[in-house]
């Protein structure tokens, strides 16, 4: 647990397209998405 | 799915209900158990986008009242008009969300009203534009009710019946809210993160936020004006992925910037395509600059091709300067699109005379030779 960790609050079109991003770069980074709804993003 | 092979832990039905900065930590609770924990985080993005704004009126939390925000809200229509049966809607609200409304629930051969408190629908149009989209609701089927008020709902037993405003009652069967959105942003208010305009988060072309390691994109997020230079909002999914996307690049270690917009939106009711960019007439009056103007009717494709239809294009240019202000498209299938020209020229910061030779693409089936968009540019240019 020593990764360096990204909390994403809400997880549609701008969370989601962060995520993907972040994650391309970074693949050691931790990356959490926290979304209240049912869904996450289904266009981005 | 491709969440997984990212290795995203996307956990829905999760909701944050407080930050705290001092400790570097979320709140969260889990929806389906009710269960709450705090997780850490290094780095946070909030990216909670927007809601829609509910008017604090009697019977306002009525059943058969919809707002349209997200996937799930939209499902709940959809199976609200399946399985209710409904024959009469009332829109409240002429923005791009009543529109869209208004055509899918014309189509699904209900009877149609839409209430607006201004003189014309899409306010973001100037109003001689946006009486041709008026006139559109109209020829579509749908019952306007313009310069009306919302003022009440009518319930009986927990449903809605009956929409009041100033100056009638419309008997419905449901409603549709499209009175805008706001930004989604009392969770960082509440942390005492800044906010500019209209409640939206403050942050640099990074998407940084002014609390270093926290970031913020989307609908929630402040934007830039790049025609009036001034702090911006708007709620557009397109703008929402390029800022996302921005801080994720930023997010994992790179570098990029996030300049800002130019106000372009496209919507559409039934065959009538609405299409506009830039400042409008009053928002470039608040800025206290002089303006000329020019409006042209003109023809989708060649005037002797089949399918070519009408297509109305108004232009605004600053006064001695020429500089390209903003632009309004109102026409059939064809028409829209073609404001993404006067909005790559806002970006290009281009004025009129620039835009006269564009080497635009011209062939019977597409444009008349001279494209109605270089039409207006011409008109406007001899105002200037």
């Amino acid at each position: 647990m020593s990764n360096e960790r990204l909390v994403v609050i809400g997880g549609d079109a701008a969370g989601m397209s962060a995520a993907s991003q972040a994650r391309k770069r970074r693949p050691d980074l931790e990356i959490v998405a926290f979304e209240r709804g049912p869904h996450t993003s289904y266009a981005a | 799915m491709f969440r997984e092979k990212q290795n995203i832990d996307a956990r829905i039905w999760h909701e944050v209900q407080q930050i705290d900065l001092d400790r570097r930590r979320v709140h969260v609770e889990n929806r389906e158990t009710g269960r709450k924990a705090w997780e850490p985080f290094d780095q946070l993005l909030i990216a909670t986008g927007a809601i829609p704004f509910r008017p604090d009126v009697d019977g306002a939390d009525a059943g058969g009242i919809y707002g349209l925000s997200s996937l799930e809200s939209g499902i709940r229509v959809r199976r609200a008009v399946d399985e209710g049966e409904p024959k009469r809607a009332v829109i409240v609200g002429g923005g791009y969300i009543g529109l869209e409304m208004a055509e899918a629930l014309l189509r699904r051969g209900l009877e149609v009203s839409l209430v607006e408190m201004l003189p014309q629908v899409m306010g973001t149009l100037d109003p001689d534009m946006g009486a041709l989209v008026s006139q559109a609701v109209r020829n579509a089927g749908g019952q306007l009710y313009l310069e009306e008020r919302l003022q009440a709902f009518e319930v009986q037993d927990g449903q809605v019946r009956g929409v009041v405003t100033d100056k009638r009652t419309l008997p419905t069967d449901m409603v549709i809210l499209g009175m805008g959105v706001r930004p989604n942003s009392a969770l960082a208010q509440e942390a005492g993160i800044p906010v500019g305009v209209q409640g939206a988060i403050k942050t640099n072309q990074r998407q940084q936020t002014e609390v270093a390691g926290v970031w913020s994109a989307g609908d929630c997020a402040e934007s830039f004006h790049l025609v009036s230079r001034q702090p911006f909002y708007v709620a557009l999914g397109t703008v929402a992925n390029k800022q996302g996307r921005v801080a994720g690049i930023n997010l994992g270690g790179g570098y990029a910037t996030f300049p800002g917009v130019v106000g372009t939106a496209v919507s559409k009711i039934c065959d009538v395509e609405v299409a506009r960019t830039g400042l409008q007439e009053k928002e470039i009056e608040s800025l206290g600059l002089e303006y000329v103007s020019a409006k042209i009717e003109s023809r989708t494709r060649a005037h002797y091709y089949p399918g070519a239809g009408s297509i109305t294009v108004k232009v605004l240019a600053e006064k001695g300067s020429g500089k390209l202000l903003g632009g309004q498209i109102v026409g059939i299938e064809g028409a829209a699109k073609r404001i993404d020209v006067l909005a790559t020229a806002l970006h290009a910061g281009f004025s009129v005379d620039e835009m006269i030779h564009l080497d635009l693409s011209y062939a019977p089936p597409y444009a008349p030779v001279w494209d109605p968009v270089l039409i207006a540019i011409r008109q406007v240019m001899k105002k200037v």
